[in-house]
């Protein structure tokens, strides 16, 4: 038996396991999956009919012989979804079998390992896909140096925040497009990511490559991409472009999501009530009840810094008598009784409100291997033609997220990120 | 003709009995005002403004009418239960002119204020709800009570600084959580020894 083989034999074993593995209940796109309604779809369109308007014409009337005049119905639409398919290729080189010295516990533990990091890694990649506005654009080009840069780095680029370089993980391929997503520049591996200073080293630089061009993920081609229709994509304002296919300068109110502008400034209690009473105004008030808050660790804690709650404090509180306190109460953390979902991946300057029971997923393929015929483990050849001392897997998955109802959230923008972040 | 007329309770309204006001007020303090910092307010009961363009609809969620005016309505949801508010000074607002710039909303020509008037002399907020771990509803007893007042004395002594460490710790504890699942579920799918039988060894 080759030893690819044998490491087939343990991927399947733990192959069940992959959609347990693949949840994570602080990730976006399980809550998404978890409270959302999934919808297996073939490779056509998933087609989503809207009630956008309503019809018939109401007024005073003159039964004295006058005219009652004409009515109107009620306008619906359909909005389009299609899946699209990502994928994240895993190597095992034969190096790290001889970690151990029991061969076939040595493999066990490599399938085990690299499944595990593995499926983290994808987890991590499609959350923060899921934080971008649906064309893969995982950070804009602040600056760019070219000096002083360690050995094998190509360029340094400081990323504008929001997002800054939350979006990007260590080796990463990403690719380089123009401010207006039109020419594709060139791709580049990240060698390095520095969150906190808002930085990514790359290995190449592209030619043409210019402040405020954008950075999106691998496999994505010509002009204006589509890929994961995440928070920005749906969660909007804007009065033009596309959603979902439908025109948005066709229906500008039904459309839009109502926001807040933060002005730059830190978030207020008054902010966050505008928020949740455009959700009261516009859909009624027991519709607050579903909302989540979804938030990024800074706005999370600068809501603490406002001293508003003290939820946290019992459920997170180190030692003493914390638990106690839990017993009686949910421990959910708030915002004015909204529960607060915080992510790392979230964008920093945001704080959106979300009903995710309009929210979904259109599913062709869950996660799982990659397979060809049964078979898993595909070889790696070398470049002299012969085989290589490696091998490798894929997992894929392919779906799209939708939201039927874009006014059933509020967010609020352009709020200050507290200092020490 | 037989009259079918009935009586529709739409809202439901309860005050905190007072000793449970002063024993929050004897544990979290007074304001500069001299009213409790936390307070005790049933759902239904406590109301706020909120202006702008309403759009009312039927059990259906068929749109009836859209009006725009300011309505007094329960500022907290669900409306049956007892919530906890702490006072925020007012400038936890902004100035009042900020205010006014940010809860501003012009509908057909109409400026109306989304929150109401500042507030001036600060204002009562959301702390937590009084619910079980599910969501459901608690009366407010004495024992709750004293959870209530555990809580905001306990909420007195933290310091903020540990409010920003203690996310810090919940996430890198949901990231260890994480690979322990993983673990458990891995060596569950792929058991420990290739899955051959094997005896523990007295020490």
């Amino acid at each position: 038996m080759q030893n690819a083989q044998s490491v087939a034999l343990q991927l399947e074993k733990v192959r069940d396991k992959l959609p347990l593995l693949y949840e994570r209940d602080d990730i976006l796109l399980t809550m998404i999956q978890q409270r959302g309604d999934v919808e297996r779809v073939s490779s056509r369109n998933m087609r989503l009919p809207l009630q956008i308007r309503p019809g018939g014409k109401a007024g005073l009337a003159n039964m004295d012989g006058g005219d009652l005049g004409r009515g109107s119905g009620t306008v619906y639409d359909v909005a389009q979804v299609s899946p699209i398919f990502f994928r994240h290729a895993v190597e095992i080189t034969k190096l790290v079998e001889y970690a151990s010295n029991s061969a076939e516990k040595a493999i066990e533990n490599t399938a085990k390992r690299e499944v595990k990091n593995a499926m983290a890694q994808f987890r991590a990649f499609l959350d923060k896909v899921m934080q971008t506005n649906g064309n893969g654009v995982l950070g804009t080009i602040g600056t760019i140096a070219t000096s002083g840069l360690p050995s094998g780095v190509a360029a340094q680029f400081t990323m504008a925040k929001p997002p800054g370089a939350q979006l990007f993980y260590y080796n990463q391929t990403v690719q380089v497009y123009d401010p207006t997503l039109t020419t594709n520049r060139g791709s580049a591996n990240v060698l390095l990511v520095d969150p906190f200073n808002s930085l990514i080293q790359v290995d190449a630089l592209p030619t043409g490559t210019s402040v405020n061009d954008v950075i999106v993920h691998d496999g994505l081609t010509g002009a204006q991409p589509t890929s994961l229709f995440g928070i920005l994509y749906h969660q909007t304002n804007a009065t033009t472009g596309t959603w979902l296919n439908l025109n948005r300068a066709t229906y500008p109110v039904e459309l839009a999501t109502p926001a807040v502008n933060g002005n730059n400034s830190a978030i207020t209690p008054g902010a966050v009530r505008l928020a949740i009473n455009k959700v009261r105004k516009s859909l009624g008030s027991n519709q607050v009840s579903k909302l989540i808050a979804y938030t990024a660790l800074e706005q999370e804690h600068q809501w603490e810094q406002l001293g508003v709650t003290i939820s946290q404090i019992i459920k997170e509180g180190a030692g003493g008598r914390a638990s106690d306190l839990d017993l009686l109460f949910t421990g959910e953390k708030t915002m004015a009784g909204v529960p607060i979902k915080s992510s790392i991946n979230a964008n920093q300057t945001r704080v959106d409100f979300l009903d995710l029971s309009h929210w979904g997923r259109a599913v062709m393929q869950d996660i799982d291997f990659y397979d060809v015929g049964g078979q898993t483990v595909f070889p790696i050849y070398g470049t002299s033609g012969g085989l290589a001392a490696a091998y490798i897997f894929y997992f894929v998955t392919g779906f799209q997220v939708w939201n039927e109802s874009p006014r059933s959230g509020s967010y609020i923008n352009n709020l200050a990120i507290p200092t020490g972040y | 003709m037989i009259s079918t007329s009935e009586i529709r309770v739409t809202r439901e309204t309860h005050e905190a009995p007072a000793a449970v006001s002063e024993r929050l007020l004897i544990a979290g303090g007074a304001n500069f005002y001299g009213e409790a910092n936390f307070r005790v307010v049933w759902g239904g009961s406590r109301l706020t403004w909120i202006g702008g363009r309403w759009t009312d609809r039927d059990a259906s969620g068929n749109v009836i009418r859209e009006t725009i005016e300011t309505r007094r309505v329960p500022k907290y949801l669900p409306v049956n239960r007892w919530h906890i508010e702490r006072w925020m000074p007012a400038e936890s607002y902004g100035l009042p002119e900020q205010w006014e710039a940010q809860t501003a909303e012009v509908e057909d020509g109409i400026r109306i204020l989304a929150l109401g008037p500042y507030p001036a002399r600060g204002e009562y907020e959301h702390c937590f709800t009084l619910a079980d771990a599910k969501g459901g509803f608690l009366p407010l007893s004495p024992a709750a009570c004293d959870w209530i007042v555990r809580a905001v004395e306990w909420a007195k002594r933290q310091p903020r600084r540990e409010q920003g460490g203690a996310i810090a710790v919940r996430e890198a504890r949901r990231n260890r959580d994480w690979n322990r699942e993983a673990d458990d579920l891995l060596d569950d799918a792929v058991p420990a020894f290739h899955g051959a039988p094997f005896v523990g060894c007295a020490g």
